[in-house]
C-alpha cells in the first residue's frame, strides 16, 4: 500500500474493517464536496457527523453517531489530531494517549473504541464512547442555573467512581497528571447513565522506571489542581499528585467553587506559581518541616525563602469552614487526608475507597445522576453544546452569523430526524468563536443542514441558552474554555505549553 | 499495565516461533528465504542500535524500536515496507513512546551521515509517512516489556550482581533474534542469567529450583541464544547485502521453487 492511499482502523475491537482505498479524495472533500457522504473516507462513512464539541491545541473533537449495527445510533466522540506543525509527525500527546488507552480497560476510564489514520492528510483520529456530561459543566450548572448544591448522594457517587478509576490507573502504574473537573466525564442517558469516566490521557504516563525525571516533560496539571510538591518544584513526583487534584475536585463539588483559585504565571517554562501556593497556604496554613520532612529539599522552597517562607498564614480560616463541613464529619476527614501536604502521607486512592465516608448513608451508587432520596428533585443537566456548522476537516460550512436557534426551529429534514431522536436536545452553541468564514460548498451545506436540523427543534428546558444577547464576557469565557478542551471537555485555564 | 505483564497487550501478542518465521509471499516471490529474513532483521536491529548511539537514546528505546520492527514484519512484507525505512521509523516512534522524543530532522541527519548507500537515505517526509503506517501495522499497541528490569531484580535476588555486565550484554544481543516476540521478558532474563552463570562457572541450580520456573523453557531459550552466537560468526556484510538486494529484484526474475 502506498502512502496516501489507505485508511485504516484499529483491528481488534469493533466490527470495522480496515484498509480501503478510496480516500485519495478525502481531503478534497470539504472543498469540492459534490456529495459529502460518498467522498468521505470509508471509516468516516460509518458515522454520521453531528458537529464539533471541542477544540484544543492538538486539533478538534467531534460528536458522531454510529450508522450501522451492532452499535447503531451510538454516540461517539472523535478526537482529531493534526500533524504537528514542527514537522515531527504524530504528536507525543496522541502517542501517549493511544499507548495507555490501548492497554487499559475499566468502567471508570473512558473507552477508546477505535483509532483511524487518514494517510492522505496524515491526520489521526481517536474514537471514544461519548459522555454527555463532565464535572465542569455539572458544577457550573449548579452554580449558575440551579442555585443549590449538588446532592450528597451524587457527590459521593461521583467521588467514589473517580477514585475507583484512579485506583485502577495507579495500580497499573499510570499517573494521570491532569485531573480537573473538565476531564472527569459522566455518561448521559443510556445503560451507563451517571457513570464516571476519567478522560484525557494526553499527559498521562507510566511511572515505573522513567527514563527521564518526570519534570522534564514540562509543567503539568492545570494550576488550580496542582499539588504543592509540584508547585515547589519536585523532580520526581508520584501518583499522590492525582490525589491532591481529587481533593480539590471534591471540595469544588461541595462548594461549587474552585478551592484554590490562583492566578497563573505563564512567562517562563517552569514558572514558580507563588500565587497558587499563597491560595493554598491561606486555607491550609503553612506547611512545616515537622509535618513534611522532605519539604526542605524542594527547589523552590529553598530558593524563594523570603517569598513563601516569609509570609505569615496564622489566621487561616481552616479548610472545614471553607467547605462548610464539621471538623469531625467523615467527608471532612477524607478531604483533609487528600489535601495532606506531604505526598507520602497523603491518602491513596485505594485507602480512600475504604474510607468511612463511603460506608455511611447515602451509599455511593453506579448512576450518580439520580436523586439520592425518593422525592428529591432530578436535576436535568444540559447536553454538551455542539457546533453543527463544522465538518471533519474543521471547516465552518455555515455562515457564522446565522442565528442558530431559529435555524434549528424551522428546519424539518425528515432524513435526519431518526438519527437524533434519542439524543437529548442540546443547547445551541454561540457562534462567536468561529474563525473560518468559508463559503459552504453545495454538497456540504446539505449534509450539515440535515444534521443541524435534527439537532434542533427545541431548547433545553434545563438551561437558559447563551444566545447572542448574552454578555460579551460570557462569550469570552466560553472561548477561553474551548481552547482547553480535551475530549471536547472544556476546562478552566489553558494548560501549560509542554516541552518535548 | 506496567505492573501486570499478564494482562498486557504484549503478553496477548506473544507468538510461536513458527508464526514469527513466516516469510510473506511478496518477499518469497523475490527469493527471500527464512535465513535471509532473519539476517535482514538482525541487520536492521544493528542499524537501529547504531542510529540510537548517534541520537543518544538509551538501550530501552532501542529495545522497544527493535521489537516494533520485528512485530511489523510478522504482519507486513519487506517488499511493501522497506526495512531501511522501517528501522529508523521504529526508532523514531519508540523514542516518543518511551518519552525520549528524537526530532525527525535530527534522525534524518544521522541517517545520511552514517549511510553512503543511497538506498538508506530517506527524507523526513518518508519517515513521517512511515510512522503512521508502522503505528497501523502495530495495531496501535505500543507498550513493550523488556527483560532489563527483571534481570536487575533477579540478579539482586540471587546475589549475583557481579554478573550484571555480562548478562546485560547477553540480553542486548537477544534483540538480534525474535525472542522478544515469543517469550515473556523475564524468561529471557532468566536464560541470560543461566548462560552467564554457566560461563562464569557459578552454581545456580538451587536458586533456579527455588524460582519454580519451567527450566526446560529457560534451557531452550539459552540453547537458542548459544546457537545464534555460533551462526552469527558466519554472517558478514556481503551476506546481508545479498539478502537485501533480493528485495530490489522484480518478482518475475526469480525462479520459484
Amino acid at each position: 500500500m502506498s502512502a496516501g492511499s489507505g485508511n485504516s482502523s484499529m483491528s481488534s475491537r469493533g466490527s470495522i474493517g480496515s484498509s480501503t482505498h478510496n480516500n485519495a479524495t478525502a481531503t478534497a472533500n470539504s472543498s469540492s464536496g459534490s456529495n459529502s457522504n460518498s467522498n468521505k473516507p470509508a471509516w468516516l462513512q460509518q458515522y454520521d457527523l453531528i458537529g464539533k464539541i471541542g477544540e484544543g491545541t492538538y486539533g478538534l473533537v467531534f460528536l458522531a453517531r454510529t450508522k450501522s449495527n451492532p452499535n447503531r445510533g451510538k454516540c461517539i466522540a472523535i478526537k482529531k489530531f493534526k500533524q504537528s506543525k514542527d514537522g515531527d509527525g504524530v504528536s507525543p500527546t496522541a502517542i501517549r494517549e493511544i499507548m495507555l488507552l490501548r492497554e487499559i480497560n475499566h468502567e471508570n476510564v473512558v473507552k477508546l473504541v477505535n483509532v483511524h489514520i487518514n494517510h492522505a492528510d496524515m491526520s489521526l483520529y481517536l474514537a471514544f464512547d461519548y459522555a454527555e456530561h463532565d464535572l465542569y459543566e455539572i458544577i457550573r450548572h449548579h452554580r449558575e442555573k440551579v442555585n443549590h448544591s449538588i446532592n450528597q448522594y451524587t457527590i459521593k457517587s461521583l467521588l467514589w467512581q473517580l477514585l475507583n478509576g484512579l485506583n485502577y490507573l495507579h495500580s497499573n502504574w499510570i499517573i494521570h497528571r491532569d485531573l480537573k473537573p473538565s476531564n472527569i466525564l459522566v455518561m448521559g442517558e443510556g445503560e451507563e447513565q451517571g457513570v464516571v469516566k476519567i478522560a484525557d490521557f494526553g499527559l498521562a504516563r507510566i511511572y515505573q522506571a522513567p527514563l527521564k525525571p518526570l519534570s522534564e516533560n514540562g509543567v503539568v496539571v492545570t494550576i488550580w489542581y496542582r499539588a504543592p510538591e509540584l508547585l515547589l518544584g519536585a523532580k520526581h513526583y508520584t501518583s499522590a499528585v492525582d490525589m491532591w487534584a481529587v481533593g480539590c475536585i471534591f471540595a469544588e463539588l461541595l462548594t461549587l467553587k474552585p478551592l484554590f483559585q490562583g492566578a497563573e504565571v505563564k512567562a517562563t517554562p517552569n514558572p514558580f506559581q507563588l500565587d497558587q501556593l499563597d491560595k493554598i497556604f491561606k486555607v491550609l496554613g503553612h506547611p512545616t518541616q515537622e509535618k513534611w520532612p522532605t519539604l526542605v529539599n524542594l527547589p523552590h522552597w529553598q530558593s524563594d525563602q523570603q517569598h513563601i517562607q516569609g509570609r505569615k498564614y496564622s489566621d487561616n480560616p481552616g479548610l472545614y469552614s471553607v467547605v462548610h463541613l464539621s471538623q469531625k464529619s467523615p467527608p471532612y476527614d477524607l478531604l483533609s487526608k487528600m489535601l495532606e501536604y506531604d505526598p507520602r502521607k497523603r491518602i491513596t486512592a485505594a485507602q480512600a475507597l475504604e474510607h468511612e465516608y463511603f460506608r455511611i448513608d447515602p451509599l455511593p451508587g453506579r448512576n450518580a445522576l439520580v436523586p439520592g432520596q425518593p422525592g428529591e428533585k432530578v436535576v436535568n443537566y444540559p447536553a454538551r453544546p455542539v457546533d453543527t456548522s463544522t465538518d471533519f476537516e474543521g471547516t465552518a460550512t455555515v455562515q457564522p452569523s446565522q442565528p442558530v436557534s431559529s435555524g434549528n426551529a424551522v428546519s424539518g429534514s425528515v432524513a435526519a430526524a431518526p438519527v437524533v431522536a434519542a439524543r437529548s436536545v442540546p443547547r445551541p452553541m454561540p457562534m462567536v468563536g468561529m474563525q473560518q468564514r468559508v463559503q459552504p460548498p453545495p454538497g456540504m451545506t446539505a449534509f450539515n443542514l440535515a444534521s443541524q436540523a435534527g439537532m434542533g427543534g427545541g431548547m433545553n428546558p434545563g438551561s437558559s441558552i447563551p444566545m447572542r444577547a448574552a454578555a460579551a464576557q460570557a462569550h469570552q469565557q466560553q472561548q477561553l474554555r474551548r481552547k482547553d478542551a480535551g475530549m471536547g471537555m472544556p476546562g478552566y485555564p489553558p494548560p501549560q505549553k509542554r516541552r518535548y | 499495565m506496567a505492573a501486570n505483564f499478564w494482562t498486557s497487550s504484549h503478553f496477548k501478542q506473544l507468538m510461536d516461533q513458527e508464526e514469527v518465521d513466516v516469510v510473506h509471499s511478496p518477499d518469497k516471490e523475490k527469493g527471500i528465504t527464512l535465513e535471509d529474513f532473519k539476517i535482514i532483521k538482525m541487520h536492521m536491529a544493528n542499524y537501529i542500535w547504531k542510529l540510537a548511539q548517534q541520537v543518544k537514546v538509551r538501550q530501552r528505546v532501542v529495545a522497544t524500536a527493535v521489537t516494533y520492527m520485528r512485530r511489523v514484519y510478522t504482519r507486513k512484507s519487506m517488499t511493501e515496507y522497506d526495512p531501511r525505512l522501517v528501522a529508523p521509523t521504529c526508532l523514531y516512534l519508540a523514542s516518543k513512546a518511551e518519552e525520549s522524543t528524537v526530532q525527525a530532522r535530527l534522525l534524518v541527519f544521522y541517517i545520511k551521515k552514517i549511510n553512503t548507500d543511497e538506498k538508506y537515505r530517506y527524507e523526513i517526509k518518508d519517515l513521517l509517512e512511515m510512522e503512521m503506517k508502522v503505528l497501523e501495522a502495530l495495531d496501535y499497541y505500543l507498550v513493550v516489556y523488556h527483560p532489563y528490569r527483571a534481570l536487575s531484580q533477579l540478579l539482586q535476588d540471587a546475589g549475583m550482581t557481579d554478573m550484571t555486565h555480562l548478562s546485560w550484554g547477553l540480553v542486548n544481543d537477544t534483540y538480534k533474534m525474535d525472542l522478544i516476540l515469543i517469550y515473556p521478558p523475564y524468561m529471557i532474563a532468566l536464560a541470560c542469567i543461566y548462560i552467564a552463570s554457566v560461563l562464569k562457572e557459578k552454581d545456580t541450580t538451587a536458586w533456579f529450583e527455588e524460582l519454580r520456573v519451567d527450566m526446560n523453557v529457560v534451557k531452550n531459550i539459552s540453547m537458542e541464544i548459544l546457537d545464534f552466537y555460533d551462526n552469527y560468526k558466519t554472517i558478514n556484510e556481503e551476506r546481508t547485502n545479498a539478502a537485501l538486494n533480493k528485495l530490489a529484484l522484480k518478482p518475475s526474475l526469480v525462479k520459484l521453487e
